[in-house]
């Protein structure tokens, strides 16, 4: 795997209009990746396994006839690789679309289908936005919504969660790892306290930032449910899937050919959920020694930002932090400011996650984990994957001065 | 009553001229400009044949005739569409296709809210642009009407402002009937008022006062003034598909991208505080300007309102004018915001102005911008500036984006 992703192209203007001459952004730029926590490059190995059902290989997995089997067949292999990686058993992944989509089939499939038992719903802190949102959604159809609690040290507050859980809670959500920030949050733990307490509840969990970079086990982290993306794990754009534990019942979202056992129906995305197996595949194969890896990387970060005037790296929960994701606060100018020049100088990390960069407003979570509107202007992500290497942090590092001294600012 | 069996679809549209029936000698000139804008901006969608009769055109879509019906509706110089069934001009040939256009147009008013099985007034309007038809038109709306609205149930004649109107136009080459009127755009023809070049903000106001130009005829381009690496990538798409959202009203369109950080820059770390706005967008004009010389292009357009912001005193707009080479255009000099705003969303650019990017780097911005500028102090302060070496980098970088018309 190389590190670097060749250039930045005009990509962004291509769909848009045909752009000549020299792109603002420098066309000629090689480089550096360090945003990994809103996409990861497409392994080349898993490029070579869907690429065929983007050719000669073709079916509709619900065709009787052989083309249709064959497709079947590819997508049942996917099953069973991304089954593996999360301790799971084949018929328990449902795929879908992505994130977002296995999210909402558990958040709101899950609430909807335990209606006659409860209306209270327990959600997490800092959940991505498309958990926050569907949990807001449950609220406006009626059912209670009460969100959990982080301790002073960012950390879960889980005697908080036990003293909210009741009988008749049905729904509680709680992600992994923080996609932000990088906390790693004891679900397992929430896991024991939810089942002494709510027997009727489904306990969901966003793990879409964990694939590939901790040991995933359904069954240790005692879930229901639980939301994977490819493309988070050097997989394709278009797919993910839902851990549907044996047994739990989901409302499905979309009706019809009765697909994925019913609980999504309409004709799968064959070739993306061929490259989703062979990059779970490859993600718990090479979890190991890369797991190690980002750990030597990420303390070569944070050490190297601790040389840097005013700039802290922001370890809520710390200990328990992912290896891939430094969320950094450098006072004075917006992130955005700081990320464009980092851009400049070739190097691309993320002014909060990418969702909320575009809606300019300020991430719910950052404020949840108590940091002012201000601080939470200033907060970088750098996340990295099993492509980084030594030379991306040093050359981070390095761009990074750069850009603190030329913002510093101007003398009167 | 039989049935009457289905109509076919318009095989033609019938376009009525705007202002420029009024242009006299050069009308000629108008109208070939109007029927080049037609083809292009038709050109994405199918191919159509144009054929002019008197104060009118026809246009002949080999497809998609709905399609380009709806994009005729932004070729300025129309004053209106209608989809026409062509008979020969004779009463005999005329009567049976009238029916057959006038209930399906009936049929389909019923299907629009609020309307059904109600009662709907309608009435027929003949023009004869050819006397030779034997029948005076007053005479023939009655016959027509008495021939086409025979044994239709629930509606009633009124002349004064029916409901449905079936058109009948009548001229030596044939009769037109139709029973809608789309209206156009108006204004004149893009391309005979000369060539503008719009100041692009992400705002709301210059995509409207580059849209008010166009529909006088003045064909534009657009600068935009990018100042990454402070704002990004994203900011710069806004401006562009704002240019797009334009391109539906221009058969295309061309967008200088200018790089303006070490405008920013030098105006931020050499001239006072206060100074800095009107500064910068001294710095645009004489860009704008220079851009516009090199290309052919007569004026500049920009979306200033009096008195809206700081920089839109009459003082500082004054500063700011004197900058430029070419005559400043303000065609929204007078308008409220929620004028503009109206316009806005009418001509297809508010939503695109709505999104929430950074158009301008805090960093750059004074705490308190001046309100009544003084030139003389504008042009001082200038002196400490390298301006010229300034004009001259930004415009080296500048970047170009196209489009073709938007559908």
């Amino acid at each position: 795997m190389r590190a670097r992703l060749g250039r930045i192209a005009p990509a962004p203007d291509a769909p848009l209009a045909r752009a000549r001459g020299i792109s603002s952004t420098g066309v000629t730029t090689p480089f550096v990746y360090l945003d990994h926590a809103a996409t990861t490059p497409l392994d080349p190995r898993v490029r070579d396994a869907l690429l065929p059902w983007l050719g000669e290989r073709f079916g509709n997995p619900s065709s009787r006839h052989k083309a249709g089997a064959a497709a079947a067949q590819a997508i049942d292999a996917a099953r069973g690789e991304v089954a593996r990686a999360i301790g799971a058993r084949r018929e328990e992944v449902v795929f879908t679309s992505g994130g977002t989509e296995a999210n909402a089939l558990a958040v709101l499939g899950g609430a909807r289908a335990r209606r006659e038992h409860g209306r209270h719903a327990l959600v997490g802190p800092t959940e991505h936005a498309c958990v926050r949102e569907c949990v807001q959604a449950l609220a406006r159809e009626g059912f209670e919504v009460e969100t959990l609690r982080l301790d002073a040290r960012g950390a879960l507050d889980l005697e908080h969660a036990a003293a909210r859980l009741r009988p008749d809670t049905i729904l509680v959500a709680q992600m992994l790892v923080q996609n932000e920030v990088g906390t790693i949050y004891p679900v397992r733990e929430l896991a024991r306290r939810v089942r002494a307490r709510s027997k009727h509840a489904l306990l969901h969990v966003d793990a879409v930032q964990a694939l590939g970079k901790l040991e995933l086990d359904v069954v240790d982290l005692g879930c229901d449910t639980l939301a994977l993306s490819a493309h988070k794990a050097h997989g394709p754009q278009g797919a993910g899937a839902l851990f549907v534990r044996e047994g739990v019942v989901l409302e499905p979202l979309v009706h019809g050919g009765g697909q994925e056992r019913g609980l999504r129906s309409g004709t799968p995305n064959v070739a993306a959920i061929v490259g989703f197996g062979a990059a779970a595949k490859l993600a718990e194969e090479l979890r190991p020694r890369h797991a190690h890896a980002l750990q030597t990387l990420r303390t070569r970060l944070v050490e190297g930002l601790a040389r840097i005037p005013g700039a802290r790296a922001f370890e809520p929960g710390a200990p328990h932090v992912a290896p891939h994701i430094v969320a950094l606060l450098i006072p004075g100018v917006p992130s955005e400011v700081r990320m464009h020049h980092l851009e400049e100088l070739g190097v691309v990390v993320s002014a909060g996650s990418a969702c909320q960069a575009q809606k300019q407003s300020i991430s719910p979570s950052l404020l949840a984990l108590g940091l002012t509107p201000d601080e939470s202007r200033t907060l970088l992500r750098i996340s990295m994957s099993r492509t980084t290497t030594p030379t991306d942090i040093d050359t981070l590092l390095t761009a990074l001065a750069q850009v603190e001294a030329k913002l510093a600012p101007p003398k009167r | 009553m039989s049935t009457t069996p289905p109509l076919p679809p318009a095989p033609a549209l019938l376009l009525r001229y705007g202002e420029l029936t009024l242009k006299g000698l050069n009308q000629d000139q108008f109208i070939s400009r109007l029927r080049r804008n037609i083809l292009r901006q038709t050109s994405t969608i199918a191919p159509v044949r144009v054929e002019r009769l008197y104060n009118r055109m026809l246009v002949f879509p080999e497809q998609r005739t709905e399609q380009i019906a709806r994009k005729l509706q932004h070729v300025f110089g129309l004053k209106s569409i209608s989809p026409v069934w062509i008979a020969p001009p004779t009463p005999e040939a005329i009567l049976p296709l009238a029916r057959a256009v006038f209930l399906d147009a009936l049929e389909s008013y019923r299907g629009t809210p609020d309307v059904g099985s109600r009662v709907v007034t309608c009435r027929v309007e003949t023009t004869r642009a050819d006397k030779r038809f034997p029948i005076p038109s007053n005479v023939f709306d009655r016959q027509v009407g008495e021939h086409a609205l025979a044994n239709v149930a629930n509606i009633q004649v009124r002349l004064d402002d029916p409901e449905l109107t079936l058109g009948i136009d009548i001229r030596a080459e044939g009769a037109y009937l139709f029973a809608r009127r789309l209206p156009g755009a108006a204004g004149l023809p893009l391309g005979s008022s000369g060539r503008g070049l719009c100041l692009l903000s992400g705002g709301i106001d210059s995509p409207v006062a580059a849209w008010m130009m166009m529909k006088r005829g003045m064909w534009m381009s657009f600068v935009t003034f990018h100042s990454y690496p402070y704002i990004g990538e994203p900011s710069k798409q806004k401006v562009l598909a704002l240019a797009r959202n334009l391109s539906k009203w221009q058969p295309n369109s061309r967008t200088y991208v200018v790089p303006f950080s070490a405008c920013q820059e030098a105006i931020r770390d050499g001239a006072p505080e206060s100074y800095r706005t009107v500064l910068y967008r001294r710095m645009m004009q004489r860009i704008a300007s220079k851009l516009a010389r090199a290309h052919d292009i007569d004026a500049l357009v920009t979306g200033e309102s009096l008195g809206q912001v700081a920089s839109q005193t009459i003082e500082n707009m004054t500063c700011i004018a004197a900058a430029s080479e070419l005559p400043v255009l303000r065609p929204l000099v007078g308008y409220d915001k929620d004028d503009t705003i109206l316009l806005a969303r009418k001509i297809g650019t508010f939503d695109t102005s709505s999104r929430q990017e950074p158009d301008c780097c805090t960093v750059f911005m004074p705490e308190k911008p001046v309100i009544h500028g003084d030139l003389e102090l504008c042009t001082k302060f200038e002196d400490a500036l390298p301006v010229s070496a300034l004009v001259d980098a930004a415009c080296a970088g500048v970047e170009l984006v196209d489009f073709e018309a938007e559908v």
